[in-house]
């Protein structure tokens, strides 16, 4: 689903039924039956448009004027999968200019950052012309306004991987996370590059838990940080502390530093209790729970 | 601000969502049936079904007729399943739009789950659902790598639709749209190194996909299989540091109600709901209500949405869905 739209009826505007060029076609309004629930007030634009829009699928028009109304039917509800799929259709038969659509589309996402169907459309569109030169700064520019915009991530993410992007990119997170030590999507970004590259390799893992304790140093509380130092060394040791030691910091956590999660605290510290035992020396060395 | 819970007011507002919707909506067109499951469901939520024993025939009714049914010889069955709206012209009769398809005409998986929870909701047994067609359907929504589209012409394939197959085929006891194996690893390549779960590969934990990777897993019967034990420590840890008063969709982000569901239900299912604090979340939902409209807001002051009022209780998909499954039974 879609961001909501603005009002649909909008601007002066000559409806489809009253154009010359479209007498030939007969308007296909919705059937909904005696009862239809959840009715959408439509304004008279959007009914007139999607009138004519079912009309023309119902029919398979290919045409210059099928594809304008595409655009006009997208404008009033860019979540229409059907608009942008026969759109697809229509721009594919007629071989009509792709990057062109990449313009159309640039503006439309910008106008509708959080709607999965214009990205999927942006998507096939770089598909179909096999050139992701501009995606990088086009998602940048839409990371600007929303730093975190899970839409912009994903397509960002498609592009590297399926052009082989890599590259520049952890100098791209790089400048993200000094301006913001706690974007959790450069994070996560940070570990898409390493974990698709070099792979953590013990000379990536030392240099990424030094570069992750200099934000910890800057930001102890930043939950993104110790998130990605705990992702980076995963599948290591991550330290050995006694049993009484851990008792102690989970009662810390639940008494005083993290008190809204006191009942999970107590509970780890109950998990911990059962599996080692209450009365254990502080000598007894075990795994702190990860 | 409210202090306790508006139930008359959000009934209101559930009955009202059902009616009509200001043409501002629009960009819900196509995903009619969806918002109706919500209005059903939050009334149900509410032990107010009642409000519409007048019309639920009508209602019923109306989830039908976007059934697309098979032609005689099944060369649409890919496409078959619930459609969310009349928006591409189908007409209200099913057999007429059996009789007469229209291109491109086709179910959307989302919406054929939330047709067949109404369904249940309002009493229905199924026994009109051509459940052999719904099923095979979701074999062409299924992609290499395991995930699914929603619909057949082709769209973006995440986390959300493995959530919707499953719903599907675990309601109708039928496996046989879904491989199960794929749908599992999957699941388990999109669980970061944070311990949530992503909407796919590599993408950042959110607690929306990790609620649809976990229900979806635990109706699959494979939530031990795909995580050993300190994958699901993880998991239960980044879930439970989501709640700051409310919960948060992903770390250093704001709260806002929806993850209240997302994240709780997700809780719920790992059996740590109760290590929550219920007072600061019953709290901040409290304070998102809307006292003249009713309904719930993401945040204190704003206005309030469908999906947003359904969130108030945590768990009510999955107990729908197990209504269901004793229906069946």
């Amino acid at each position: 689903m879609s961001d909501s739209g603005s009002d649909c009826g909008d601007g002066p505007w000559v409806a489809y039924r009253e154009r010359e060029e479209w007498k030939d076609v007969s308007p296909v309004p919705q059937d909904d039956g005696p009862h239809p629930i959840v009715q959408i007030a439509y304004s008279e634009k959007f009914r007139d448009v999607y009138d004519y829009f079912r009309a023309i699928v119902a029919k398979k028009e290919i045409s210059d004027r099928a594809l304008d109304l595409t655009k006009d039917a997208a404008e009033l509800n860019a979540a229409n999968y059907t608009v942008w799929h026969y759109r697809r259709t229509i721009m594919k038969e007629l071989k009509k200019d792709l990057k062109e659509e990449l313009r159309y589309i640039t503006q439309v996402i910008t106008e509708h950052p959080k709607n999965y169907q214009v990205w999927h459309h942006r998507r096939v569109i770089v598909e179909w012309l096999g050139d992701p030169k501009e995606e990088l700064e086009f998602t940048a520019k839409i990371l600007r306004g929303d730093a975190k915009n899970y839409h912009a991530w994903q397509h960002r993410q498609w592009v590297i991987r399926e052009f082989n992007l890599w590259d520049n990119e952890l100098d791209y997170v790089n400048k993200l996370l000094v301006d913001d030590l706690r974007n959790n999507s450069a994070w996560n970004q940070r570990y898409f590059v390493i974990n698709n590259t070099t792979g953590f390799n013990d000379d990536v893992v030392d240099r990424e838990v030094s570069y992750t304790q200099d934000f910890i140093k800057k930001a102890p509380n930043n939950e993104s940080a110790w998130n990605y130092l705990k992702g980076v060394l995963l599948d290591r040791e991550l330290s050995t502390i006694n049993d009484l030691m851990t008792n102690f910091m989970c009662t810390s956590l639940a008494d005083e530093f993290d008190t809204i999660r006191s009942e999970y605290w107590n509970y780890v510290s109950r998990v911990l209790s059962n599996k080692y035992g209450q009365s254990t020396t502080p000598t007894t060395e075990q795994t702190v729970v990860s | 601000m409210a202090q306790t819970l508006l139930k008359k007011k959000h009934i209101k507002f559930f009955e009202r969502c059902l009616q009509i919707l200001p043409s501002r909506y629009c960009s819900l067109d196509n995903n009619r049936m969806t918002v109706g499951f919500f209005g059903i469901s939050g009334l149900d939520m509410l032990d107010s079904l009642e409000v519409l024993e007048s019309d639920k025939e009508n209602i019923i009714n109306w989830i039908y007729s976007l059934q697309l049914l098979p032609d005689d010889d099944d060369s649409n069955i890919h496409q078959c399943g619930f459609r969310g709206s009349t928006t591409l012209g189908n007409p209200f009769k099913a057999e007429e739009a059996r009789k007469n398809p229209i291109p491109l005409d086709s179910g959307h998986i989302a919406n054929t789950y939330t047709a067949l929870l109404s369904l249940i909701i309002l009493g229905n047994d199924l026994s009109g659902v051509d459940k052999r067609s719904v099923t095979t359907g979701l074999r062409y929504l299924q992609q290499e790598d395991g995930s699914f589209c929603c619909v057949p012409e082709g769209s973006e394939n995440d986390m959300r639709f493995v959530y919707c197959a499953c719903c599907i085929s675990f309601i109708l006891d039928d496996w046989t749209g879904v491989n199960k194996d794929r749908a599992v690893q999957f699941i388990k390549n999109s669980m970061s190194y944070e311990g949530g779960i992503g909407q796919g590969p590599g993408t950042e934990a959110h607690g929306g996909s990790t609620f649809c990777a976990i229900a979806a897993l635990v109706l699959m019967d494979k939530l031990y299989d795909a995580f050993n034990e300190k994958e699901i420590k993880r998991l239960k840890r980044w879930c439970i540091s989501r709640q700051q008063t409310g919960f948060q969709g992903r770390p250093n982000k704001p709260v806002d109600t929806c993850y209240s569901f997302w994240v709780g239900a997700t809780l719920k299912l790992l059996d740590m709901f109760e290590l929550t604090d219920k007072g600061f979340n019953r709290g901040y939902m409290l304070e998102t209500q809307n006292s003249i409209t009713g309904g719930f807001a993401k945040w204190p002051d704003h206005t309030p949405g469908t999906f947003i009022v359904y969130t108030i209780y945590t768990d009510h998909i999955l107990q729908t869905i197990i209504v269901s499954h004793s229906l069946k039974n």
